[in-house]
């Protein structure tokens, strides 16, 4: 893949600082006869954190999922970095290479070592060479503060660790966005914190972020924006020290009540 | 009784010969399987159609049928039916592998619905082209799934070659009841072949285990 052929009509950008990369517009997602998103809208800036939560099944996942084309669009457009989707293969694939994700269950490659998980996406999908590929796995898993669990397979890995490493293989495609699924609600509370703090200081490096969570601690402190999502709608969006203090919304005031 | 030792050593080409031809119809017969079970699992594979119905049909009939039937079957009635001339290993290839792929197919189909839906899903979110995602995170772990049964398959393939003996394939039972029959030392020939199956199958059996305790050091599932 050329340079130019990736800036032509329909290729990533490059967005600045405050620009905004991620644009939804009236989004809608069926499944069968049950609309699951129902026109959503929202913008997110580089380096902006946006946190969304809301009840289960409001379609916080559905939302992610579509902006990195794990789900088809029913209606209305996401530009990512300046690729519009609905779009064709190619498109797809610029928008995956532009945004990584990070699951509630990992997902990492269970047969393959901890080096080979990182190595793999940009290697096949970068085009990068081994060597600059290993040393893009041994940097990236000293920044996630795990450098000496390189050669181990996943199943050796606490769940933190495991949540790290599949962090750090989202990292290696050098994303402009990442989003993240719950990346916590499958660990146990000891291993909580330690996510946290790498998403904490992967935000602090500027890194624009989507991140579905139940942490409000995380939130609170971290995100520039909280979304709430219920039945298929984005009902607030708003900064957190007003997200948590004044709800604006029935719905967000009764999900406030329980979680806090 | 005496059991003379020397018999068998004297007529030891002959038994190698038996097992010989019983191992190069089992890896032919694997072979086909294998091509014959990949195309029906594909068929498997599919939510609804014809080729889903036709699969499911190919495996129902050919695992409803006992491989006797099927080896005698192809050899007396086929030639009839189409008024070919296929020859005793030819029907011999033809039988097992009409056998062994309702079984591959079976194999493959659970294999790949073992590799964990969430992995796949990684692998696109991360933009992995799609022959990279079969080749790399797809077929291995299938594969290490399905060891344990390919081998008891390869083993069950093995063991059907001995009813070839029927149809007149020179394989073990045929060489050890036709030496019987000359020197009246059954009980000497029937001993070494059940010992040379032994001995080709025991270590399989071995070798299945210990890829499987590896695969699960490894992957914890
Ligand atoms: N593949 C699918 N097929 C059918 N319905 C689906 C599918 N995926 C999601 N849904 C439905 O869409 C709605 C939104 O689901 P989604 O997973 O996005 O919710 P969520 O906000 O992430 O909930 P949770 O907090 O439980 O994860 C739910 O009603 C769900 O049942
Ligand atoms: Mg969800």
């Amino acid at each position: 893949m050329t340079e130019t052929a990736q800036d032509s009509a329909n290729g990533a950008n490059g967005a600045k600082e405050g620009d905004p990369i991620v644009l939804c517009r009236d989004v809608v997602k069926r499944f069968g006869d049950f609309t699951a998103l129902d026109a959503v809208s929202t913008e997110v800036r580089v380096g902006e954190v946006v946190c969304i939560v809301g009840p289960s099944g409001g379609g916080k996942s559905t939302f992610l999922r579509m902006i990195n084309g794990l789900e088809g669009i029913d209606g209305g457009e996401i530009v990512v970095d300046g690729i519009h989707l609905p779009g064709g293969k190619k498109d797809i694939q610029n928008v995956r290479r532009e945004v990584g994700m990070v699951f509630q269950s990992f997902n990492l490659f269970m047969h393959m070592s901890v080096r080979q998980n990182l190595i793999l996406a940009p290697m096949t999908a970068r085009g990068l060479g081994r060597k600059e590929a290993d040393d893009r796995a041994e940097r990236l898993l000293e920044r996630v503060g795990i450098g000496d669990q390189i050669d181990k397979y996943p199943s050796q890995l606490s769940g933190g660790q495991q949540q790290r490493v599949a962090i750090a293989r989202a990292l290696a495609m050098e994303p402009r966005v990442m989003l993240f699924d719950e990346p916590t609600s499958a660990l146990d509370p000891e291993m909580i914190k330690e996510v946290l703090d790498v998403m904490r200081e992967l935000a602090e490096s500027g890194m624009t972020m989507l991140v579905v969570t139940h942490e409000m601690g995380f939130a609170r402190e971290v995100a520039g924006r909280v979304l709430f999502m219920a039945d298929g709608q984005i009902l607030v969006d708003a900064p957190p020290e007003r997200f948590f203090s004044e709800a604006e919304d029935e719905r967000q005031a009764n999900f406030l009540s329980k979680i806090l | 009784m005496s059991f003379d030792v020397n018999i068998i050593l004297r007529y030891y080409p002959e038994l190698l010969g038996g097992a010989w031809v019983a191992v190069w119809i089992t890896a032919v017969s694997l072979v086909c399987s294998s091509a014959v079970g990949a195309v029906v699992c594909i068929g498997r594979l599919q939510k609804h159609g014809a080729a889903s119905r036709l699969a499911t049909a190919y495996i129902d009939l050919f695992r409803a049928t006992p491989e006797i039937v099927l080896i005698i079957w192809v050899f007396y009635c086929l030639p009839l039916l189409f008024d070919v001339r296929i020859g005793r290993y030819g029907c011999a290839i033809i039988a097992l592998s009409a056998y062994g792929g309702a079984y591959m197919a079976e194999i493959f189909r659970a294999g790949v619905q073992a590799v964990p839906r969430g992995q796949i899903e990684a692998a696109n979110a991360l933009g992995i082209p799609i022959f990279h995602i079969v080749r790399r995170v797809i077929v291995p772990p299938a594969i290490g799934w399905m060891m344990p049964a390919l081998v008891n398959f390869l083993t069950e393939l093995l063991k059907a070659t001995s009813l070839l003996a029927l149809i007149g394939v020179a394989e073990l039972i045929f060489v050890a009841s036709t030496l019987g029959s000359k020197t009246f030392a059954y009980m000497e020939f029937y001993t070494a072949i059940a010992v040379i199956y032994f001995m080709i199958i025991f270590p399989l059996s071995v070798y299945a285990r210990r890829a499987e305790q590896r695969r699960l050091r490894r992957t914890g599932n």
